[in-house]
């Protein structure tokens, strides 16, 4: 039986209710077949008021095991750096924080906000967000550079904005079931099994992206969404075109362009107008490329694939 | 519009620019916000007005500067249709021709 405790600071819930969508492993399954016993969470928790405050000062004290703390949305450390504005069962949010970080296990940040800062995060940061070991790209964030859970292990952080349902219970029921030690995590805390590879791969779009046959508007079924929409698939590690949403799909097989959410600097460009769907480019060429491609390389690559491209490129193939 | 439109407007379109219709080919784009401003140009227009199209697009009959930048290699040109398939332009282009809203 593994102790779980999920709490909320700067959120939406999002990721929560993503949570609740999971299949296989269900959320009840974590509980029946995998041994998870949820002490309390915001969706789902039964206790109110001071029912809550004990549960989370019996993990503080060591009353309660502490095996997995999942914290989902920003710390919130405003005003002055007293968290007030985001204040839980009696006190700021992030004094819970902070201990029960240091009682529990493993510690899981899930979502972008809990991971990185997220939207709470963006320039000018007004609620002075924090990640619980990352702000953006930068380690350290709440908790800090050098925190370890007593298992030893950093913050594994779960990032998304969702997270993925499978993302979320599979890690939880590696780390319930004793196999936290097996996961081997990126610098950015993230697990390899899932955020190694690109958004890009398994992209029904990849023969479109190979020909530089470009999606001009969204929705098209031909065309790469990279050129001209903002897609940001060759350049963020996600496997949402392996491990599809809903079982079914995936924004780019949808006609919408990667929104890189499961990369640190997201949103990109802190929002400003006309930098959202719309490729960044510099002098005509993309300011971002494919993940260590090279200007120039990549100007003979599209030289090379125009010059190659077949005529069925150019065609809608996909005949309902 | 068939292939055999496609035909006629590009030859209609090579005379012009042949003939010396003179477009703007500067400032070229340096960035979306400037992309996005000769695009909003283009909007406004008759849809009809293949001269204005063409002179606020910057097109020209050859390649253009040091890297000879033409459509050929331009992501909105469809090689086997010989198209611009930007939707602000769509008009019949030859490989070696170029404008200023050419992006890679």
């Amino acid at each position: 039986m593994a102790n779980l405790l999920w709490l909320q600071g700067g959120a939406c819930s999002g990721n929560t209710m993503s949570f609740l969508n999971a299949e296989e492993p269900s959320a009840c399954d974590l509980v029946t077949d995998f041994g998870i016993n949820i002490l309390w969470q915001p969706s789902l928790g039964m206790e109110l008021g001071d029912g809550v405050q004990q549960i989370l000062k019996d993990c503080i004290s060591g009353a309660t095991k502490l095996d997995i703390f999942v914290f989902e949305g920003s710390v919130v450390n405003a005003p002055n750096g007293t968290g007030e504005w985001n204040r839980f069962a009696g006190r700021p949010m992030k004094d819970w924080v902070r201990e029960l970080s240091a009682a529990a296990d493993i510690v899981v940040a899930l979502g972008d906000c809990a991971t990185w800062g997220g939207i709470p995060a963006t320039a000018p940061n007004p609620t002075d967000s924090q990640g619980l070991q990352f702000l953006k790209r930068d380690n350290g964030g709440f908790l800090g550079t050098d925190f370890k859970a007593k298992s030893g292990l950093p913050v594994i952080n779960i990032p998304g904005c969702p997270a993925h349902p499978d993302w979320v219970t599979q890690i939880l029921v590696a780390v319930a079931t004793g196999r936290a030690g097996d996961l081997a995590l990126d610098e950015f805390q993230r697990p390899k099994t899932f955020f190694q590879s690109f958004t890009q791969t398994g992209c029904t779009r990849n023969m479109h992206f190979a020909y530089k046959v470009s999606a001009t508007e969204f929705g098209q079924r031909k065309g790469c969404l990279f050129y001209d929409l903002g897609c940001r698939g060759p350049m963020t590690h996600s496997p949402c075109n392996r491990i599809l949403w809903n079982r079914v799909s995936s924004k780019t097989r949808a006609g919408m362009p990667c929104l890189g959410c499961t990369e640190p600097e997201f949103p990109f460009f802190d929002l400003a107008p006309g930098t959202v769907f719309k490729t960044q480019t510099v002098m005509g060429v993309p300011k971002d490329l494919p993940e260590g491609v090279n200007k120039k390389g990549y100007v003979k690559l599209t030289g090379a694939a125009k010059a190659a491209m077949p005529e069925w490129a150019e065609e809608d193939i996909f005949v309902v | 519009m068939s292939k055999k439109d496609d035909d006629i407007l590009r030859d209609k379109i090579g005379k012009m620019l042949a003939d010396g219709l003179v477009t703007q080919t500067e400032p070229f784009p340096e960035d979306n916000h400037q992309f996005e401003l000769i695009l909003k140009e283009l909007r406004q227009l008759d849809p009809q007005d293949l001269e204005q199209k063409l002179v606020i697009s910057g097109f020209i009959d050859k390649p253009y500067g040091e890297d000879k930048q033409r459509c050929l290699e331009c992501m909105y040109y469809l090689v086997h249709r010989k198209w611009c398939d930007l939707p602000e332009l769509a008009v019949p282009v030859e490989a070696e021709w170029w404008c200023r809203l050419w992006r890679i």
